[in-house]
């Protein structure tokens, strides 16, 4: 009996014990852990900021240590240090580009989005839609309107709000090793230097033809002329230029999609076509564009994508002596037409919606101040400054500033500007399996994408805040 | 019998208390979010507001052909994940069992390797192997002129692949418990089999796979609901892909949830897997009851 008690009694205490300790938890989780004073007297706030991989170092690859969220930290310093409201401490975080929205629709979600990210305002434009971002409008000031130029503040105004602060901009074209361009004879399709090289759609047939046929084996063994993916929706938007090739509009005038007409059709029939021809990497349809950017520093494919942080981050690989040294250039994405297909990514900073307006103050302060601060700013060099007067002041330096600035007028907007966007990067690479694996026709692959991909668009539209 | 019954609830009392720490984790940590999911599945979720809908994410989903295509491979994995699983594990703990202990030791000990490896390991390792431009098999076969080979990108052979991948890596466990189940049984059944003149394989089919029936049951159960649940494999080596071939029903259900937030209809691919899952569970739950 006395033991019943006994062990009655060694029961309740456990179920207490444990009850204490969630309500202790609890308790703990509860308080803001930002929120303490500092000796300084100033409130303590964090803030957290994500990032996907963009340029490694404050300024410069090769800085010592020189990493993905080198920059930040070092802003978040000097920011810190001059900032009078706040004690503030930045916690970067570099997540990677192919888990963003997974990360970001589990955080959401859950409550706990980060305070600042930055990146390629498309690939974000669907959480302004969504309400889960701040207008910025406040922090932009007239100086800033008045030296980034208006195309870029139109990329980041969604419905009459701005939600991202432009950083600097980055576009999109190919890369090309002029070693192994050289090597099958291909001398006179060679560009210039610091020339963004314009080629024919039948100069450029001619090169891949040439690329298959005379490259040397003995020197580029397991090389191939074009990469060609399609396993997720990393790099789509140049699988969305490719696309354009023979002059389809790709959205009409609705905003919808228009793919599944001649010419776009014909440009998926082209795709098919290089890739049995053996004109490309084996595989599309399982290679990321991770695996083709990787294989292009390996000399195994002679012609990829790039934009202009990838391709300084190439140049700095090799200089620092971890991918193979080549020659690289870059080229445009050439078309029927003969004008080029350009496209860029404006790349800036938003704010995430939070329940603590101290937070949201200061993550919008810490974005003026690191997309502002004279310093600071000419970090954008990396890839394109979007302030004409960081341009202005480093343009002798980096010359093909101008030859991106020659391509300007070709641009094409790839997003349409459609809510949705986002879903609708996971309606196209499947279909372009469907093409490689020979499981549809290309007339048919773009007539489900139109039909899918118009659907997506169609549902974002109905629930998007933004009217 | 007023008092016959408060005797009964004074003596069970104990008990109850003991069982209740782990039945408010459960509760909480189990019932409650699948009373949630239900939930979910009958709203159109978004960031700030949640709309009832009835049962229009459920429409969706049987609207969707990805769906469908989601249900197919699933069962395909099941049927023979868990058919190669049971059967190889037969094969080799009947063929071991009885033979010497460090003998026994070592082949438990190989198999089980891979089941200490992590899944998310096996898949990209697996993944370097076979991708189709710089993997090392691929690499082999164009060596001895086997032109393209892309195992992940066709569509006939990427099942195949995940199945033999899955297997690979779970096939251990299995084989652990058939050997434990068969050393425990009675070695006087083998005595007299062996006096009555059985042959070896008599000897398996007549009386060692009859008695380890209990564990086959087991075995067939777990892995019927952990083949189920699918989703490592997929999500590291194909993406699903190509064009949606191994799209599974959790890659789906995590692809709405987390790629196109779309929660409701995540939700309400969630239940129709609970359901699917209890009534599997069922012969299980029956099997146990019926024992006592």
């Amino acid at each position: 009996m006395r033991n019943k008690r006994l062990s009655t009694v060694a029961s309740f205490l456990l179920i207490i014990a444990l009850l204490a300790g969630c309500s202790s938890n609890s308790a703990s989780s509860g308080t803001d852990k930002g929120a303490d004073t500092a000796a300084s007297g100033k409130k303590k706030v964090e803030i957290a900021l994500w990032l996907t991989p963009q340029w490694k170092g404050v300024f410069d690859a090769t800085e010592a240590d020189a990493d993905y969220d080198s920059f930040f930290k070092y802003a978040a310093d000097k920011f810190a240090k001059q900032y009078d409201k706040y004690d503030v401490k930045v916690n970067v975080q570099v997540v990677a580009g192919d888990q963003r929205d997974e990360l970001l629709n589990v955080n959401l979600n859950g409550g706990t989005p980060p305070d600042v990210f930055f990146e390629s305002a498309f690939a974000m434009g669907d959480y302004a839609h969504r309400g889960a971002l701040v207008p910025l409008n406040d922090i932009v000031d007239d100086a800033a309107k008045k030296d980034i130029d208006q195309g870029y503040w139109d990329n980041v105004t969604y419905g009459k709000d701005i939600y991202f602060y432009p950083f600097s901009h980055n576009p999109g074209t190919f890369a090309y090793n002029a070693d192994m361009l050289k090597a099958a004879g291909l001398e006179s399709f060679v560009g210039g230097d610091n020339e963004i090289k314009t080629w024919t759609m039948d100069e450029y047939n001619q090169i891949l033809k040439g690329l298959k046929e005379n490259l040397p084996k003995d020197k580029y063994p397991n090389a191939y002329p074009m990469a060609l993916y399609a396993l997720n929706n990393q790099g789509d938007t140049w699988n969305l230029a490719y696309l354009r090739m023979f002059g389809s509009k790709f959205f009409d005038d609705q905003g919808n999609i228009a793919i599944a007409d001649e010419k776009g059709i014909q440009a998926a029939q082209w795709l098919k076509d290089i890739y049995k021809a053996g004109y490309t990497n084996p595989g599309a349809e399982s290679v990321s564009s991770n695996d083709a950017n990787a294989m292009f520093q390996n000399q195994q494919l002679a012609i990829s994508f790039t934009n202009a942080i990838l391709f300084n981050n190439a140049k700095a690989d090799m200089n620092a002596g971890k991918s193979p040294k080549f020659d690289i250039r870059l080229a445009n994405i050439p078309s029927i037409s003969g004008d080029p297909l350009t496209f860029t990514y404006v790349v800036g900073a938003s704010v995430f919606k939070s329940s603590d307006a101290t937070k949201t103050e200061v993550a919008k302060d810490f974005v003026k101040f690191f997309s502002s601060d004279p310093e600071l700013v000419k970090a954008s060099k990396n890839s394109i400054p979007v302030r004409s007067s960081v341009v202005a002041e480093l343009k002798s330096q980096y010359p093909l500033f101008s030859a991106y600035d020659a391509n300007a007028p070709h641009m094409f907007s790839f997003t349409g500007n459609v809510p949705g966007y986002s879903e609708l990067r996971q309606v196209l690479y499947p279909e372009l399996q469907a093409i490689y694996v020979g499981e549809k026709t290309p007339e048919q692959a773009m007539k489900d994408y139109q039909t899918k991909g118009n659907s997506v668009i169609q549902k974002a539209r109905e629930s998007s805040v933004l009217k | 019998m007023k008092l016959l019954r408060n005797q009964t609830w004074k003596e069970n009392v104990t008990g109850y208390l003991f069982i209740m720490p782990q039945l408010v984790l459960f509760l909480i940590f189990i019932v409650y979010p699948i009373i949630e999911g239900i939930r979910l599945s009958l709203y159109k979720v978004q960031y700030q507001q949640e709309t009832f809908v009835g049962f229009q994410n459920y429409s969706t989903l049987f609207h969707d052909p990805v769906f469908f295509k989601s249900i197919v491979n699933t069962i395909i994995f099941v049927v023979f994940i868990v058919i190669l699983t049971v059967g190889f594990a037969l094969f080799v703990s009947s063929a071991v069992f009885d033979k010497n202990a460090k003998y026994v030791s070592f082949i438990r000990g190989s198999y089980y390797i891979p089941v200490m490896v992590s899944m998310v390991v096996m898949s990209m390792v697996w993944g370097f192997l076979l991708n189709p431009a710089n993997g090392l098999i691929s690499y082999a076969a164009r060596e001895m002129n086997l032109s393209t080979f892309n195992l992940l990108g066709n569509k006939n052979t990427v099942l195949p692949v995940v199945i033999f991948v899955t297997f690979a890596t779970n096939v251990g466990q299995a084989i652990i418990l058939y050997i434990a189940s068969m050393i425990g049984v009675p070695k006087d059944l083998f005595e007299a089999a062996e006096v009555d003149g059985a042959s070896r394989v008599q000897v398996i089919f007549q009386i060692l796979i009859p008695l380890v029936k209990p564990t086959t049951i087991y075995i067939t159960i777990i892995n019927i609901i952990a083949v189920l649940k699918i989703f490592v494999v997929i999500q590291m080596l194909t993406g699903g892909g190509p064009n949606n071939a191994t799209v599974t029903m959790m890659y789906y259900l995590y692809n709405n949830a987390f790629k196109y937030n779309q929660l409701g209809v995540a939700s309400a691919v969630g239940v129709i897997m609970f359901i699917i899952t209890l009534l599997l569970s069922v012969p299980q739950l029956r099997a146990m009851f019926k024992e006592r």
